[in-house]
């Protein structure tokens, strides 16, 4: 019979798994900020992540309360505190948003707080795990500024006759995007002297009430100024769903084509388009 | 004049122009462009003008907000007057207590980014707005 | 400090006041008085407000403005907001603020030929 052995077993799977080695884990991750905070929110641990990331070491960081991490908004509006309190009544956080170093600067992170409860339920603290996500936003900034730079290149507000401007709209209206066309538009309008804005829709595939709206506000915002709009490009879709959304644009005048409406601005003008070849 | 803070006391009429001309300085110092300042002198106007109607006398606090690389403004009207008393219905565009000047709060409140309103009757109005710059 | 004085100018059968770039409550209301007063004395058609310096529009000014529209059409006149910039128009509206039934034009020129010309193509707002 062989004799079994009781002794603890010294395989390579059993010595990782200890409580030292665990500890040698946590703490030599860089890229992980993995910290332990003690119920009231204070710094218990830290480790080699949390130092890269906020700058403190170990030494003047311990015993200080979690808070001073985030901006001052941030603490006045008690977000701190408020989002320990969801961790131990969920079991967890999670959040992005802008945390502050030792020196000062911000940087943009990916952040969950779990509660930490022993058998007996008892909370004897939370963890918080902390990404770095900076490069990850300043490249999603990057995008926006660049989609926005997109969009204004592709619908420039042109003035194709003395006293008419013709505004193409790409897409749909939101608040963001009505308020950058409504300047624009204006804007030309003012600077061209031109009583005729045709806002021409064809590159609209479909329109909903809020884009609707929106295109009756900067109507109204163009009237102010002393100019009239003419509604281009109606497509059929389009004249269907506008009816059937029950909007009502009888005082706004409004034509299927950009040639149509440009006869409506030569009319409005007093202006006429005569043949060559007319007989006098 | 500091565009990061300040205090402007509101007491006679001519104060809801000068205000004007503060919050104008202060948000072109900020760096809001041209028609964000248009709005946010208009909002203090229409607050301003509420403080002056309704309360007599009050405050406009300035302050420059920081939020990572977000730049904003917020301002906070003050003032120890009557206070609201259904500050939802003041919210309604068209209602109005008297004067004819029903507006002021919707209206700058789709002006700014953010609004905020505490009050209590009898005791008086804290309005906050706010208003980020768009990168 | 006492309102910014308005001047009220008599052109033919036609009044043109230049309203100031950031004008006061009491001036505000002081434009109306004298523009009735001028509407009456000069028996006047027409009003042009020249508002091209004007850089805050609010409620108030709004609410002045539609009512003076309202007092000179019960005195036979047509108005005419003139010149209104782009960046007031847009917060104006974003604001949600009318006129009334002033008539608008792109500058003072306009407003003249509008007020001379027959009642056809007009601009409502």
């Amino acid at each position: 019979m062989k004799k079994q052995t009781t002794a603890t077993s010294k395989s390579p799977a059993t010595v990782l798994g200890s409580e030292d080695s665990f500890r040698l884990l946590v703490e030599s991750v860089k890229d992980y900020a993995i910290i332990m905070l003690d119920p009231t929110g204070h710094v218990a641990t830290w480790n080699a992540g949390a130092e890269r990331f906020k700058g403190y070491r170990a030494g003047e960081i311990i015993g200080k309360h979690f808070s001073c991490f985030y901006p001052p908004e941030a603490i006045q509006r008690g977000l701190p505190d408020q989002e320990l309190k969801t961790a131990a009544k969920d079991g967890r956080f999670e959040d992005e948003g802008w945390r502050v170093r030792k020196d000062g600067k911000q940087f943009w992170a990916n952040v969950i707080i779990s509660a930490l409860r022993d058998k007996d339920g008892t909370l004897r603290g939370y963890s918080k795990v902390t990404r770095d996500l900076t490069e990850r936003k300043q490249a999603e900034e990057r995008i926006k500024q660049q989609s926005k730079e997109i969009m204004e290149l592709s619908t420039p507000v042109m003035q194709v006759w003395q006293g008419v401007v013709v505004a193409p709209l790409i897409g749909s209206l939101d608040s963001n995007r009505t308020q950058q066309f409504m300047e624009r538009l204006l804007g030309r309008i003012v600077e061209t002297n031109s009583p005729v804005a045709l806002v021409d829709i064809m590159g609209v595939p479909t329109i909903d009430t809020q884009t609707a709206q929106h295109l009756i506000e900067t109507i109204s915002a163009v009237r102010l100024l002393g100019a009239q709009v003419v509604l281009t490009g109606v497509r059929p879709a389009i004249a269907q769903t506008l009816v059937h959304l029950g909007i009502d644009l009888s005082n706004i005048m409004t034509r299927a084509s950009l040639s149509a409406g440009l006869l409506v601005a030569f009319d409005i003008l007093k202006l006429q388009v005569v043949s060559k070849d007319s007989t006098h | 004049m500091n565009e990061h803070q300040g205090e402007f006391r509101i007491t006679s009429e001519n104060d809801i122009v000068m205000a004007r001309k503060v919050v104008r300085e202060v948000s072109t110092a900020l760096g809001f462009g041209l028609t964000d300042v248009t709005r946010i002198v208009t909002a203090a106007s229409e607050l301003t003008r509420n403080i002056y109607h309704y309360a007599q006398s009050g405050v406009m606090h300035w302050r420059s907000l920081n939020q990572g690389v977000c730049v904003g403004l917020e301002l906070t009207f003050e003032d120890h007057g009557p206070g609201i008393a259904d500050i939802e219905q003041a919210m309604e565009p068209g209602y109005s207590t008297g004067k004819g000047l029903g507006m002021g709060l919707p209206g700058s409140k789709r002006l700014m980014d953010e609004m905020t309103i505490e009050s209590t009757v009898g005791k008086g109005t804290t309005v906050i707005v706010r208003k980020w710059l768009k990168k | 400090m006492a309102s910014e004085s308005i001047s009220v100018i008599k052109l033919r059968d036609l009044l043109l006041v230049t309203v100031p770039p950031d004008p006061g409550d009491e001036t505000i209301s002081a434009l109306q008085e004298q523009v009735l007063r001028a509407m009456a004395r000069h028996e006047a058609k027409g009003l042009v407000l020249d508002i091209s310096t004007v850089q805050t529009l609010d409620s108030f000014f709004a609410r002045t403005v539609a009512e003076t529209v309202q007092m000179v059409a019960l005195m036979g006149g047509r108005t005419v907001l003139a010149g209104m910039r782009a960046n007031v128009a847009v917060t104006a509206t974003q604001l949600g603020l009318t006129v009334g039934n002033a008539l608008t034009a792109l500058d003072v020129d306009r407003a003249l030929d509008l007020l001379n010309a027959k009642p056809s193509g007009e601009l409502r707002v």
